[in-house]
């Protein structure tokens, strides 16, 4: 049984003419709207007139001085909710394809060898990253082009965090990680992977051993689960833990419990839809979707929701899952489901599950991965040296992004719960500017 | 009147041609096998490629051709290094004697090329006489690797008449003349071939070119082993100005020559401004390289539901009909102006009128950021039109004539405060409204 071929390698991205073709329809808007929707401050507007004008290089660099990661934001950014929903050329066809654009762009760079960055002349400050994910890399990446001593602890055994253990490799794979981190590598960003930093004793541990400056940008690694004790059933995995398995590529332990078997995915987002892909490129027999709500009210993008429908799973919409069955070894047999009715929109302005009373069911199943909603990993604790809101997330300055006295700072998720690559990028790049403002003072 | 009852076809040097188009001499002219195709696809009759006597051998470079892209667009325009036709005078000859058995209602033009009197002579009779119906003298390939030959003849008339004297001379068949547009007023060297006795005209050949340098090696491509060479570009690139050698010919009055035209043709519509400019024939090469010779279908059918819409049935109507309104500048009508007029109700707001108007216009347009909209100042509007080239709505940037009593505004002087401070050269001023 080999399912590594099903997770080791993306689609490719468009090709220079497509990318051409692109280009030339684009309408060179003024004031382009597209520039003005990326919560990362991308320009698509001027990268792609830096195409249309055979100024290649200069597009690359466009794009890779403002973002570090902007191959991985053109391939994992939901772009028709970001610059793509704000193109002109809508009015007249169809949205330009700026984020395949943007990553045949970077691509492109990696292809002929253009270096966008130069390494800069070198201070003596040192700064610690804590957390390899998009926020920490782009820290990191801002920081190092200032010329400071940047270290990145990742608590893995290799750097990128989200992008590189907590989606599928079909979405996002190792080859064009490596490629987009290699300019770290060159600006001089130094990495100690396996390193867990153990909350605020290992922070101002840093600060004490001489780094000036830290970020906290460890994501959230913890997960909300169905019940408790669920983590003491066998069979019953977190979204996250599922993930990290495919991503370090255990496909033999989980092909000899998926393989042939039901599993039941519950949760309706982006990575509930990763997962019900996942259980069925390892060869599940039956993948059931278990949501509480319906289609319509589902988190996940459209055309995620429909890949899964056209793979066959089946969606168990309607149904709140509200406990499990195991058999005398312990392992998972069955889940509990209530069907459920939609009443009135709640807080969050969809329709709200309302349980029909005396409907309960059962469901044999095999295995369970839970996607309901991931949490700050509840085994670090770092409190007081920042300040806790009560999901967990970490209090830190709107504008700076300061989180303590001393100079810690953080961003990403562990900020503002599940985000966007994009929008961590963005706070990565904010707590450089502040550090560097910061130590620039000192 | 309905598209089945448009006529197509033409009279040409006294011949009939059951449609104007024509393949040029050319690649996709050069043996009977491809000629027989395109006959089939629909093209009305062939300038068979360039015949030689054989007595100089013909090789071509390699690589033979180049093209100019723009952006996604493939090829609107091509170089070209290719020679005469490299094939034996006879194999030429037995293809040519093919298709007038095969397709005895399609006429054969034989291109011809002689590298001294003698050889032309023997050329043009070695042509008659196996079929050709017509001949087209080649006066105008700018690349022959051969010296004295190609549009160095075209460009010495003295020669160029010299040689059409000489042909007419040995063949009672109608001889064509083909320009090179490699020269600065083409009714110069037309008349030439007149008084030699050309009973047409084609134009034009190829414009001596450089369509792409290689970016690594500096040198011109194509590239022939480390060795580019200005040579022939054609295609839609040219058409403008290929039209504008065919009107000038089809306007003077010392040629009054029928006219075959050549430049950039692909669609029923370039074919239609040829004829309404004085073409009677049509030739086309780049558009074949680019799509094939299937082409023809679209021009046929085009056109005649052109001319069923206008109530024209048959080609002669359209000749020259737009050469009356064809004048030099000095014949407008400079009292009558206007201005671009918007339909802000379709805008998409791009905003690239305004970036133009700002940059490269009459800054009339103001920019409302909150709606994303252009809005016009009509009397700084200089009617150049260049907002409506780029607005990507069709239709929504059109020109509108003014009343007389309408008035531009003058383009300000940025700071008039400077007239006291500033020390004027002598000068004699201009009063610009007299």
């Amino acid at each position: 049984m080999s399912y590594a071929e099903h997770f080791q390698e993306m689609e490719k991205g468009i090709g220079f003419a497509h990318a051409i073709a692109e280009a030339d329809r684009c309408l060179l808007c003024y004031d382009a709207p597209c520039s003005k929707a990326c919560p990362a401050e991308t320009d698509p507007a001027a990268f792609i007139r830096k195409l249309r004008l055979r100024n290649i290089t200069g597009a690359i660099r466009t794009i890779k001085e403002n973002n570090i990661l902007g191959g991985a934001c053109g391939v994992l950014c939901p772009t028709s909710k970001l610059c793509e929903k704000e193109c002109s050329a809508t009015g007249i066809s169809r949205p330009i394809e700026i984020g395949n654009i943007q990553r045949f762009l970077v691509e492109y760079g990696w292809q002929i060898g253009f270096k966008v960055f130069e390494k800069p002349e070198a201070r003596k400050e040192k700064v610690a990253v804590i957390g390899s994910g998009p926020a920490g890399l782009s820290c990191a990446a801002e920081l190092a082009k200032e010329g400071y001593q940047v270290t990145v602890f990742a608590e893995r055994s290799e750097p990128g965090g989200v992008i590189r253990f907590g989606v599928p490799a079909y979405r996002f794979d190792k080859r064009f990680l490596k490629n987009e981190l290699q300019d770290l590598y060159e600006l001089g960003v130094g990495f100690q992977c396996n390193t867990k930093i153990e909350g605020k004793v290992g922070a101002e541990k840093l600060l004490s051993e001489g780094y000036k400056a830290v970020f906290l940008s460890p994501g959230l690694w913890g997960a909300q689960r169905l019940i408790p004790g669920a983590e003491n059933i066998r069979g019953v995995f977190t979204s996250g833990d599922f993930l990290v398995a495919l991503r370090e590529e255990r496909f033999e332990e989980l092909g000899k419990q998926i393989n042939g078997k039901t599993v039941a995915v519950i949760g309706g987002g982006s990575v509930a839809m990763d997962c019900v892909e996942s259980a069925n490129k390892l060869g599940a027999k039956d993948v059931y979707l278990v949501y509480r709500r319906s289609f319509a009210q589902m988190p996940a993008e459209e055309d995620e929701r429909l890949e899964a429908l056209r793979l066959g799973v089946h969606f168990l919409v309607l149904n709140q899952p509200v406990d499990y069955l195991t058999d005398s070894s312990g392992k998972v047999s069955a889940l509990k489901l209530i069907r459920t009715q939609l009443a009135e929109p709640d807080a969050s302005d969809r329709r709200k599950p309302v349980e029909i009373k005396g409907s309960e069911w059962e469901l044999q199943i095999d295995f369970v991965v839970e996607a309901i909603g991931q949490k700050p990993d509840e085994t670090v604790d770092w409190s007081p040296a920042v300040k806790l809101d009560k999901k967990g997330l970490i209090v830190a300055d709107p504008v700076t992004s300061q989180a303590s006295g001393k100079l810690i700072f953080a961003g990403g998720d562990i900020v503002r719960g599940p985000a966007l690559v994009v929008e961590a990028v963005q706070d990565g790049k904010v707590a450089a500017r502040a550090i560097a403002k910061a130590l620039s003072r000192s | 009147m309905t598209a089945k009852n448009i006529d197509l076809s033409v009279d040409f040097a006294g011949l009939k041609f059951k449609n104007p188009f024509l393949l040029s001499s050319s690649p996709v002219s050069n043996s009977a096998e491809m000629v027989a195709q395109s006959f089939e696809a629909g093209w009305g009759g062939v300038v068979y490629k360039t015949l030689a006597s054989g007595r100089w051998p013909i090789v071509h470079p390699s690589p033979r051709m180049n093209p100019y892209h723009h952006g996604s667009t493939k090829m609107v325009g091509l170089q070209n290094v290719e020679q005469i036709s490299d094939r034996s005078l006879k194999d030429n000859l037995l293809d040519i004697l093919y298709l007038k058995k095969n397709y005895p209602d399609h006429p054969i033009v034989a291109s011809i090329m002689g590298f001294s009197t003698e050889d032309w002579q023997y050329v043009a009779k070695a042509a008659e006489d196996n079929g050709a119906d017509m001949l087209e003298l080649n006066f105008s390939c700018p690349h022959m690797t051969i010296e004295g030959s190609g549009h160095k003849v075209g460009q010495a008339f003295a020669l160029l008449e010299g040689f059409t004297e000489a042909v007419k001379k040995v063949v009672k068949i109608p001889v064509m003349a083909k320009m090179t547009p490699n020269i600065t007023d083409i009714t110069e060297p037309a008349v030439f071939a007149k008084k030699g006795g050309a009973d047409a005209i084609s134009a034009v050949n190829t414009f001596r070119g450089i369509s792409e340098i290689g970016r690594d090696d500096w040198i011109p491509k194509p590239n022939i082993f480390g060795v580019g060479a200005e040579s022939g570009y054609s295609g839609p690139a040219v058409k403008p100005i290929a039209l504008h050698f065919i009107a000038d010919m089809a306007k003077c009055k010392d040629l009054g020559l029928p006219l075959s035209g050549i430049g950039g043709i692909e669609t029923w519509v370039d074919v239609l401004e040829y004829l309404l400019v004085g073409a009677t024939t049509i030739q086309v090469t780049t558009g074949i390289i680019h799509y094939g010779y299937r082409i023809v279908e679209d021009m046929a059918e085009g056109l005649r539901d052109y001319m069923a819409s206008k109530g024209i049935n048959k080609v002669a109507d359209l000749i020259g009909k737009a050469l009356p309104n064809l004048q030099e500048t000095d014949h407008f009508d400079l009292e009558r102006q206007g201005r671009a007029e918007y339909n802000y109700d379709i805008c998409i707001g791009c905003g690239q009128c305004y970036i133009v108007c700002n940059d490269a216009a009459g800054q009339a347009l103001e920019w409302e950021a909150e709606k994303r909209r252009p809005k016009l100042i009509e009397d700084k509007c200089l009617s150049c039109m260049v907002c409506s080239f780029v607005c990507p709505v069709p239709g929504l940037i059109t020109f509108k004539e003014m009343p007389k009593r309408w008035q531009r505004k003058e383009t300000a002087v940025m700071d008039p405060s400077l007239v006291k401070e500033l020390k004027y050269q002598r000068f004699e001023e201009v009063d610009l409204k007299r």
